[in-house]
Formats: C-alpha cells, sequence, structure tokens
C-alpha cells in the first residue's frame, strides 16, 4: 500500500488552507501531522481520507485517486476518525460502532473485538447522548477498527484529545499494532510526547504548508518545533531517561 | 429486527386494532347521546372510510416525519413545522381555485398540486437553511414556519377570492378532517403507495442509521449521502403529499408519531419505520376517537383541531425537556 500526495492545494473561497503538499507515505507506518491552529492538519486529514477534494493536485492510494472511489470501495480502503463525532440517533455505542461495518457487512466479531480494544465492551450498551466525550472518542475509534482492512488506511483527527492517561497508551499501542499489520496510520495531534512515542514520521504544517517531514526524532526537535509553535521549548530526562520536549 | 422489537410492534398493532375497534362502535347520536355498537350495515361506510384514511394519513405523515427528521438531522423537522403540509395545502388551494374558475375538475389535478407544493415547500426550505456548505437545524426550523405563514397567507388569498358560499368548504378543509366519503379506488390507489413508500423508507432503514452520522463520517463509512437524501425528499414529500391530499393540513402527527415510537423502541429505522407508520395511524385514530367523545353542542371537532392542541402540548414538552432526538 502507498499513498501519494501530489502538489495538493485546497481553498475555501479566497482562502488557501492547503498549498503544494507533496508527500508520498508507505504501509506499515504511523505519521503524525502537527501544527499550530488552523494550520491545515484537518483540511489535509480530510482530504487523504476521500471526504474533501482537493482544488489542485491529487491524491493517490496505490496509483489510483481516492476522489474517484466509489462509497463501498472508499469504506474499505480508508477508514476516517472526526476529532469530534456527530450521532443524531438514540444509538447504543455499540450500534455506533456497528455502523462502521455499514458497507462492509456485519461481523459481530469484529465488533466485539474493537470494542474490546478501546475498553468499552461492559459500556457497548450505554446510550450516545449520555456518553462522556472519552468514551465517544474511544467509540469512533472502535468504529474505525471494525471498518478497518489491515494494510488500508486508518486517517484520524486528534484520536486522543478527550482521553485519560490509560486509554492514550491503549490507543497509542493500538495504533501501532494496526502499522505493524500493514496500515497506513496519519493522526493529527497536539501532544507532541505521543507523536515521539508512536510516530515513525512526522508531517509539520503551518499556514497551510509543509514546513517540515522526516523521520520523527530528527524533525522534532526544540527549536524546529520552536519555530513552527512560536515558543521556547527544551528537551527534560526523566527518571526512566526518557527525553520528553517541555516548555522551560 | 431483534424478538423485542417483534413484540413491541404486535403490542402496537393490538392497540392499533382496539382503537379502530372502538372507531366502529363508538355512537354519537343528534342529541348527543354516547353509545356503543355495531352501526346498521348501510352506515357502515361512514367509519370504514374515515378508520382507513386515518390509517393511511396517519402512517404517511408520521413516516414522512421520521424521514425529514433523518433528512435534516433535526428532531424537530415534520412536514407541517417545515412548511410541506402547508405547502401541499396550498397547492391543493391553487388546484380547487382553478377548478372553480374554470368550472371544470382537472384529472390528478389535487394530488399533482399537493405533491408539487409539497415539493417546492421543502426545495425552499432546504435551499433556505444552507450555511457555508452546512444546514443550520435553528435557521430550518424558522424557515419552515415563514414558508409555512407564507404558503398560509397564499391558502388566504385563494380563500379570498372565491365565493362567498364557498369558502366554508375551503375552511373546514383547511382545519383538517377525515372524509367519511371517498371512492374505494382512490383509498386504494393511495394506500398502496403509502404502503409502498414506507416500505422503502425500511428498506433504506441501515443507511438511514448511518446518515444520522455527520456528512464526513456516514460517507467514510461508505453511504452514498446525495443518492438516500434524493430518495428521502422524495418519499418524504410524496407522504406528506399524501396526508394533505385525503385530510387536509394535520398538525403535528409527523412530528409526534417518531418520537412516540423512538420511546418504546430503539435500534434501526427498519423498525422504527414500522413503529412510526403504526403509532402515526395510532394517534390519527385515538384523535378521532377522543373527537367523537366531545360534543360543545356544535357537532364534532374536526380532527385537526385535536391534533393541533395534543400535539402542540407535546411539542413545547419536547422543545423544554430538549429530549427530541433524532
Amino acid at each position: 500500500m502507498r499513498l501519494r500526495l501530489t502538489d495538493i492545494g485546497v481553498r475555501f473561497g479566497a482562502r488557501a488552507a492547503l498549498r503544494d503538499f507533496n508527500a508520498s507515505v508507505d504501509g506499515s507506518k504511523v505519521v503524525a501531522i502537527l501544527g499550530p491552529n488552523a494550520s491545515g492538519k484537518t483540511t489535509l486529514l480530510r482530504t487523504i481520507a476521500g471526504l474533501q477534494s482537493p482544488t489542485v493536485g491529487m491524491v493517490e492510494l496505490d496509483g489510483r485517486k481516492v476522489e474517484k472511489l466509489k462509497p463501498h470501495a472508499l469504506a474499505s480502503k480508508i477508514a476516517w476518525v472526526p476529532r469530534v463525532a456527530e450521532v443524531s440517533g438514540s444509538f447504543t455505542i455499540r450500534k455506533v460502532v456497528e455502523l462502521g461495518r455499514y458497507a462492509l457487512g456485519p461481523s459481530r466479531q469484529r465488533v466485539e473485538d474493537a470494542l474490546a480494544k478501546v475498553d468499552l465492551l461492559s459500556r457497548s450498551e450505554s446510550l450516545w447522548y449520555e456518553a462522556s466525550a472519552g468514551m465517544r472518542q474511544r467509540a469512533v475509534i472502535a468504529r474505525a477498527l471494525a471498518q478497518r482492512t489491515p494494510g488500508g488506511v486508518l486517517v484520524l483527527d486528534e484520536p486522543t484529545s478527550a482521553l485519560d492517561l490509560r486509554h492514550l497508551r491503549m490507543v497509542g499501542e493500538m495504533l501501532r499494532q494496526c502499522a505493524s499489520e500493514g496500515d497506513i496510520v496519519i493522526a493529527a495531534m497536539h501532544n507532541i510526547s505521543f507523536a515521539l512515542d508512536i510516530a515513525d514520521e512526522v508531517f509539520v504544517l503551518k499556514d497551510g504548508q509543509l514546513v517540515l517531514a522526516g523521520a520523527t526524532k530528527a524533525v522534532l526537535t526544540p527549536s524546529s518545533l520552536g519555530d513552527v509553535f512560536g515558543v521556547d521549548l527544551a528537551w527534560a530526562t526523566d527518571e526512566a531517561g526518557n527525553q520528553h520536549l517541555v516548555q522551560p | 429486527m431483534n424478538s423485542k422489537s417483534i413484540v413491541i410492534l404486535i403490542f402496537l398493532a393490538l392497540l392499533l386494532v382496539a382503537a379502530a375497534i372502538f372507531r366502529l362502535v363508538i355512537t354519537r347520536s343528534v342529541g348527543g347521546d354516547l353509545s356503543f355498537a355495531l352501526p346498521d350495515e348501510k352506515y357502515v361506510m361512514y367509519r370504514l372510510v374515515p378508520l382507513i384514511s386515518a390509517l393511511i394519513v396517519g402512517s404517511a405523515l408520521g413516516v414522512s416525519g421520521m424521514g425529514l427528521q433523518v433528512l435534516l438531522r433535526n428532531p424537530l423537522a415534520s412536514p407541517w413545522i417545515l412548511g410541506l403540509s402547508s405547502g401541499a395545502g396550498l397547492g391543493v388551494m391553487a388546484t380547487m381555485f382553478a377548478e372553480h374558475s374554470y368550472g371544470t375538475s382537472i384529472f390528478g389535478g389535487q394530488t399533482i398540486g399537493a405533491l408539487v407544493g409539497a415539493v417546492v415547500s421543502l426545495l425552499l426550505v432546504f435551499g433556505l437553511s444552507r450555511r457555508r456548505g452546512g444546514i443550520d437545524p435553528m435557521t430550518m426550523v424558522l424557515v419552515g414556519v415563514v414558508i409555512s405563514v407564507l404558503c398560509g397567507a397564499g391558502i388566504m388569498i385563494f380563500q379570498h377570492l372565491v365565493p362567498m358560499g364557498l369558502r366554508g368548504s375551503f375552511t373546514t378543509w383547511l382545519m383538517g378532517s377525515l372524509p367519511e366519503v371517498e371512492s374505494w379506488w382512490r383509498l386504494g390507489i393511495l394506500g398502496v403507495v403509502v404502503l409502498f413508500c414506507i416500505s422503502l423508507i425500511a428498506w433504506w432503514g441501515p443507511t438511514l442509521d448511518a446518515a444520522c452520522l455527520s456528512d464526513d463520517e456516514a460517507k467514510s463509512v461508505g453511504v452514498n449521502l446525495p443518492q438516500i437524501r434524493r430518495r428521502l425528499f422524495f418519499t418524504s414529500s410524496l407522504l406528506a403529499a399524501i396526508g394533505v391530499i385525503l385530510a387536509g393540513p394535520i398538525a403535528f402527527v409527523g412530528l409526534i408519531a417518531p418520537h412516540g415510537a423512538r420511546i418504546v423502541m430503539r435500534g434501526s429505522h427498519r423498525s422504527l419505520a414500522i413503529a412510526t407508520a403504526i403509532v402515526g395511524a395510532l394517534l390519527l385514530l385515538a384523535a378521532d376517537d377522543v373527537r367523537q367523545l366531545i360534543d360543545f353542542g356544535t357537532g364534532r371537532l374536526p380532527i385537526g383541531i385535536v391534533t393541533s392542541v395534543v400535539g402542540g402540548l407535546v411539542f413545547l414538552v419536547l422543545l423544554l425537556r430538549g429530549r427530541g432526538r433524532v
């Protein structure tokens, strides 16, 4: 599986949300998308997921244009996790996860496995509109897990913004496992420590343009990120000897 | 469909049968006395026609409301709130006026008039509620109310234009009433169309479930959104139009029936569509039963008044509690 983005540009009226984006990603990789607010992260992810047509350029998956894929084919190749999910029915958590199988046929086993992976099996009969933000976020991740085809693409927009530390770790391990099964995992995030932990590669956006790209450890340095985010950063070492980026 | 859903549907169907039997046997004499007995054979038709009309209209309005609530992702959507009923009513009025002016009936005139009125109203509401490429639910309800008012004004203009003698029948029609005289073939055709539309919407149930997600999410799980929206748009308008053709503008059944069905049944829109059809028919039949029981000495109340009073109160409760969900 190879994802290729060529000269991608997306405009909303007069505003350019994304400009001249070129990149390619191979399977079995976790890619973190970082950048300040309104830098084009969500637009990039929506374009990759086939939910936003680029104004110029093209997104190809194994040589096929993503925007030309029919809904069923799109669902079988790319699973999408939004930053905030919207469910307007009186559905249970389980029902929301089952919707991931809409185009691919029901699979009780896949749904059970997905619920278990995000620690929601015991809460699966809770109603969506009564669930906490963290539960909803895990449910939507579970929906993508139930939907994904190993070797496909998993696109996540800030998938851990509402998660506690235990579930953050759980989702991190789960994303790594998906990559080990051949998936391309692309996730926007603000948690730089999390990106350092799980990502093989990182794309850093600013004002709709790709300003940094490459192997995570090489790209995420205090000086490079300080320039992008406009803050002072430094390395700090914890008791276990792990390095973290902190604001001094 | 799971066994719990089947049990609930059977229970609702039994309630519907009970309401239908009650409608058949309840009698109010000219003097105002109530009695319960099957009518003479020659009068049975006058009870069977409104009974069957209530089944057709109630189920049509209910499922139309459910379709609109999914289509617009708005728990307050209904044929009446969104101006479909008023639009259909204006179409019927325009046709009645044209028939009166030319002194001849137009084949299929009222049916076509109602359908055109309903579709144009929904197109206007849909178009005017769009903001930044999305639909704003509150704007939609407000636009629906405005369209309703404008159509109401149009209806009043037609009322004003016809001779005095004809205004009474226009006014009665506007209150909403179940017909006591109607040709069987017309009832049959409308009934079959309603049954077909409800079956289609039930068949699309899994797609309706997935369409309850945001546009991005629905598309990402494989829903062909433009296609299901076109389908729902047309079938919901057709169902609302049929309700208006048979009974005039009946308020609130399209709003209350889907919510009533959701109170007793959760899950897929496949079973929910069937439950909504039964609850809609049950609501209208129960309203018809209630109006047989009330007599202010001026004859029976038009059924539209009963549904407006009961539905208005339920609508208010839904708004205040903020519990209405698609």
